[in-house]
């Protein structure tokens, strides 16, 4: 090795040393290193929860009975819609007395929805005509509306599948009774071995996020911060490669970045059940070249930036539209079309979308490539307008 | 002695007498006609040139060679001209005062002679090297202590040490001992596994010199060393600037402190407006306008008006490269 390229590798893993040291000396920006990610996993895990049925994230969500109707076939599906409710800790079922009282309650907030048995029901199936059951839920919250309705209308069929068996055996039907009540059925297959969890889809956008962002303020932080204490003319002034620097900050931060996105990925898999199915060389490969892809932007707005103040402001404007156009936190088709060009524009759409991949379908470099060959791009470009612009402004 | 400095005066500028920047012009001059004088007159001239009287308390029997030489150095930021074509030398081994109003280009000057900051025009050499295509050469032989103290906060005085060290190519088994005997140098060995954020001003200033000596350059660049000191390390301090002087060390000293100036410079330098106003040895500046003191001379030269114009016609690029 030529004894130049040895001594600026020397020096880029001085100062990456150093930077690391520093980091770890500031006990409280470390102690908020390490609880941002669970912090902001557990949050966007539980505000975006899977709306498959499989995962409800209101358990045992208060609702209220109201029964008018006080026949035997009415006291009957109220048992049994309690009994399902409490043993699938589903809903705490409490028994009111009309539909506007429980109404009430749901205004005052302490229940989140009302199950009305209307007058008739019993007689209606006595008659043996098709009953109803009325379902409300809080329509506040659009979301869990439609969660505690789905839920609650699972048990009634359920209850109803039930009770349609027996009436088709009692008719002497000595066939399988659901081949009338049900004749075709579904069952989830999942691609991957285990159900799917939303934290699945969740840890590998967090993890692409943490080390991308962590990596593109870190490093204009890490840059602007010296330039303003002034330590980083005590750099410029020793005989060192501009280069070496900047790759020496660049690798600190990677490593920063590494360490808490795999701090998410094991939160994930100890607290959420995410489970990583594919190599994770790879995955710190995918992690790498994200890195790179910004590196590049981080540097160009550190030059541009007269002070760390408006460097990190400027990075927030970056980082924002980023964070829900890049497919992170909900599928990218949920967009508008042109909105998904934009996040298909930003890199960390690649990266996130290349980590996915990698964790949750164990896809190997060769099913990635597109991913990896975009992002090996921009590296470039980015990083070759990027580090003449900084050296320039580090000499001005 | 003023023969040798009429002469000078007159080689460098004709008729006109004598003129603040003389001793640059001189220089100059030589190589102007040294096309057209026979050899031998130009070795008189050189004789002449770098016997100035302010040499005297240079080591016996040394002939003064330029350490720092600078051509046209000129820095723009924009439109606004901060150096402007300054021609300077300063000499092997000599203490070279560096004075100016807030404002006036010595900052930026210094930036340039350090390689922080690429001139716009015009060259400079240091220790025999040009700034912008040999700045590497330049860096091995120049210490920097800044304005700002350059030393991470949260780092011990030996963590701190080590990592400047280790940027000059410097072992740890190396730079170890190196460390210590520094560290007693300025008194604090005692303190050297404390983080640097928890010293006092005085503290932290030794520590930064030290830090500028670890490689033990040729010329130290020292800006505003004792700005916010008590008096105690204000005399620690100027002592050492001494001591490492007498030691062979030529020294850049820039500060607003004129008797601080005054009691440590062979040579001052005053720069106004970017231009050099005045380059001579102390005594003989004093001589030549009358003045008690180095402050008057000063006012004399840069007037008495507040500067506090000057920075609005900064554009805000040049923060950048400031900060």
């Amino acid at each position: 090795m030529p004894n130049g390229l040895r001594h600026n590798l020397y020096i880029m893993s001085r100062i990456a040393q150093k930077d690391l040291l520093d980091f770890w000396k500031a006990k409280m920006l470390f102690a908020t290193f390490m609880v941002m990610p669970l912090l902001m996993m557990s949050m966007f895990g539980f505000m975006f929860p899977a709306t498959t049925a499989t995962s409800n994230p209101y358990k045992n969500a208060p609702i209220a009975m109201v029964m008018e109707d006080e026949g035997s076939f009415a006291i009957n599906f109220a048992d049994q819609f309690k009994e399902i409710a409490t043993s699938t800790a589903t809903f705490k079922v409490k028994d009111f007395p009309s539909f506007n009282s429980a109404r009430d309650e749901i205004l005052t907030g302490g229940i989140k929805g009302v199950v009305v048995i209307p007058a008739g029901f019993t007689e209606a199936l006595d008659s043996r005509r098709q009953s109803v059951v009325l379902i409300t839920a809080d329509d506040t919250n659009p979301q869990m509306g439609s969660i505690i309705y789905s839920e609650a209308a699972s048990i009634v069929r359920v209850i109803s599948d039930n009770l349609g068996r027996s009436i088709i055996s009692k008719m002497g039907n000595t066939g399988d009774p659901s081949f009338v009540t049900e004749p075709i059925t579904v069952e989830r297959m999942n691609l991957i071995g285990s159900r799917t969890n939303q934290f699945e889809f969740l840890a590998p956008g967090f993890m692409a996020l943490t080390v991308v962002m962590g990596t593109l303020t870190g490093l204009g932080a890490a840059i602007s911060r010296e330039k303003e204490q002034g330590t980083m003319d005590g750099i410029m002034v020793a005989p060192v490669s501009r280069n070496a620097i900047v790759a020496g900050k660049m690798i600190a931060q990677t490593v920063r970045g590494l360490i808490q996105g795999f701090l998410i990925l094991g939160l994930s898999m100890l607290l959420f059940g995410v489970q990583v199915y594919g190599s994770p060389l790879l995955m710190v490969v995918v992690m790498l070249l994200g890195v790179a892809s910004f590196a590049g932007i981080g540097l160009i707005v550190t030059s541009l930036a007269p002070e760390q103040e408006t460097a990190q402001m400027m990075m927030m404007l970056l980082q924002f539209p980023m964070m829900f156009l890049s497919g992170l936190l909900f599928p990218m088709d949920q967009l508008p079309g042109w909105l998904q060009w934009v996040g298909k524009a930003l890199p960390l759409y690649y990266a996130a979308d290349a980590l996915r991949k990698v964790i949750v379908l164990s896809a190997s470099l060769n099913q990635i490539y597109m991913d990896v060959v975009v992002l090996v791009l921009y590296s470039f470009a980015t990083l070759g307008v990027a580090i003449p612009i900084f050296n320039k402004a580090m000499t001005r | 002695m003023s023969w040798v400095r009429e002469t000078r005066n007159q080689i460098g500028n004709g008729a006109s007498g004598g003129q603040p920047g003389d001793r640059v012009r001189v220089t100059l001059a030589t190589t102007t006609f040294a096309a057209i004088l026979d050899s031998r007159v130009i070795n008189w001239l050189r004789l002449v040139a770098v016997t100035s009287p302010g040499r005297v308390r240079v080591p016996d029997g040394e002939l003064m060679e330029p350490i720092i030489t600078t051509h046209s150095l000129t820095k723009k930021f924009g439109d606004f001209v901060a150096v402007d074509h300054i021609d300077l030398e300063i000499m092997k081994g000599e203490i070279f005062g560096f004075l100016g109003p807030n404002g006036a280009g010595k900052s930026t000057t210094i930036r340039m002679l350090t390689t922080l900051s690429e001139p716009t025009e015009g060259t400079a050499e240091v220790s025999g090297f040009d700034v912008r295509t040999q700045a590497d050469e330049v860096r091995r032989r120049i210490g920097l202590v800044a304005e700002k103290i350059i030393l991470y906060p949260r780092l011990t005085a030996v963590e701190n040490l080590m990592f400047f060290g280790e940027l000059y190519g410097m072992s740890r088994t190396e730079l170890k001992p190196k460390i210590n005997e520094l560290l007693e140098m300025v008194r604090l060995e005692s303190f050297k596994d404390i983080p640097t954020g928890g010293y006092s001003s005085g503290m932290r200033q030794r520590l930064n010199i030290v830090r500028g000596l670890l490689h033990d350059p040729e010329i130290l660049f020292l800006d505003e060393p004792t700005a916010l000191l008590d008096p105690q390390s204000v005399r620690f301090v100027r002592d050492l600037v001494k001591e490492l002087n007498a030691n062979g060390k030529t020294i850049i000293l820039t500060t607003h402190i004129m008797e601080e100036a005054d009691e440590l410079s062979h040579t001052v330098g005053i720069i106004d407006h970017g231009k050099m106003v005045a380059v001579d040895e102390t005594a003989f500046l004093k001589g030549k306008y009358k003045c008690e003191t180095l402050e008057e001379v000063f006012l004399e030269l840069t007037g008495r008006t507040l500067r506090d114009s000057a920075s609005s016609h900064v554009p805000m690029r040049r923060t950048m490269g400031r900060i």
